[in-house]
């Protein structure tokens, strides 16, 4: 059991790694081949995550403004998302009980989802 | 010696028993059970120490020999009284949220509705155990781990489908012009 979960967290990080370096080196708005969005390709309509890999590009440059003309969201969920995997993985659920519930709670969820749905409607309004 | 705890029909806490004490208890295989450095209730089937119990099942032992054996029983360091005693059964919140973002950044929004599924199972884990549902507490906590790992399944099948459309995107292209210049010549 502990192996395998070495095995995983090797592959993951690997992964993790390999993904930050192509998002560092290649910008997605001169290269066509990145993915693009089947949402938008379908409807027509932006989803919430378009754009996220051109402000994926500006972060790792801290191009932060330039990040969050692209998509807002990934700007702001980048750190929650650390902050997730600190209080789930990495010992801060022992060292900040408090944090669990006020972060990912269920207030906290909703809010999330909120704005997420606002954000997918007004970025097609506006 | 480990001591086991499980939840009765009613959805009562029962325990501490050492495993020859809860030969003699009605424990079926679905039973939910729990002992130390167990990070959730389990059914008892798929606890290694007690499947044997459901082989074996003998005439009761003698149930005089149930005294409770409190003195050098440990209870888990993160717990708190009363209600608490007991560990609650994992949460899977703070996975179920990142499971939802991760693939949404990602543009997946179509799987994160999944994840809203073992968001809504994960929140209400809490509040049930808190309630002294045991029972349903630790149903709600495989429900939404269960959903976790589908969302989470689902999103890796989709950036590998990506990762083969970008391939078959850039052999196509590179067999064009590869053609292209033959023809050229």
């Amino acid at each position: 059991m502990k192996s395998k979960q070495r095995i995983l967290i090797a592959v993951a990080s690997f992964l993790v790694a390999t993904a930050i370096a192509l998002f560092f080196y290649i910008d997605p708005n001169v290269y066509p081949f990145f993915p693009k969005c089947p949402f938008l390709v379908i409807t027509g309509f932006k989803c919430p995550g378009c754009g996220s890999q051109r402000a994926i590009h500006q972060l790792l440059h801290f191009n932060i403004s330039g990040a969050f003309s692209h998509n807002p969201l990934v700007v702001i969920y980048g750190p929650y998302i650390l902050l997730g995997l600190y209080i789930e993985y990495w010992g801060g659920k022992n060292k900040f009980p408090k944090m669990q519930s006020l972060f990912f709670g269920k207030i906290a969820a909703l809010v999330i989802l909120i704005m997420i749905m606002g954000f997918w409607i007004a970025r097609n309004i506006f | 010696m480990t001591h086991f705890f499980y939840i009765d029909s009613e959805g009562k806490q029962k325990g501490p028993f050492t495993l020859e004490e809860l030969r003699s208890e009605p424990i079926k295989k679905d039973t939910l059970v729990w002992t130390q450095g167990m990070a959730e209730w389990k059914r008892a089937n798929d606890v290694v120490e007690i499947k044997p119990l459901f082989e074996f099942k003998g005439p009761s032992t003698s149930p005089e020999t149930n005294i409770p054996q409190q003195e050098n029983y440990q209870f888990n360091p993160q717990a708190k009284t009363g209600v608490d005693s007991v560990l609650m059964p994992k949460t899977w919140m703070v996975e179920s949220i990142l499971v939802t973002i991760l693939p949404f950044i990602l543009c997946g929004n179509i799987f994160s509705l999944l994840g809203i599924v073992a968001i809504v199972s994960a929140s209400k884990v809490e509040s049930l155990f808190r309630q002294g549902l045991f029972t349903e507490a630790t149903e709600a906590s495989l429900n939404a781990g269960r959903w976790t790992k589908i969302t989470f399944w689902v999103a890796i099948g989709a950036i590998i489908l990506g990762i083969i459309s970008i391939v078959l995107f850039v052999v196509f292209f590179g067999s064009l012009a590869g053609i292209s210049s033959m023809l050229s010549i």
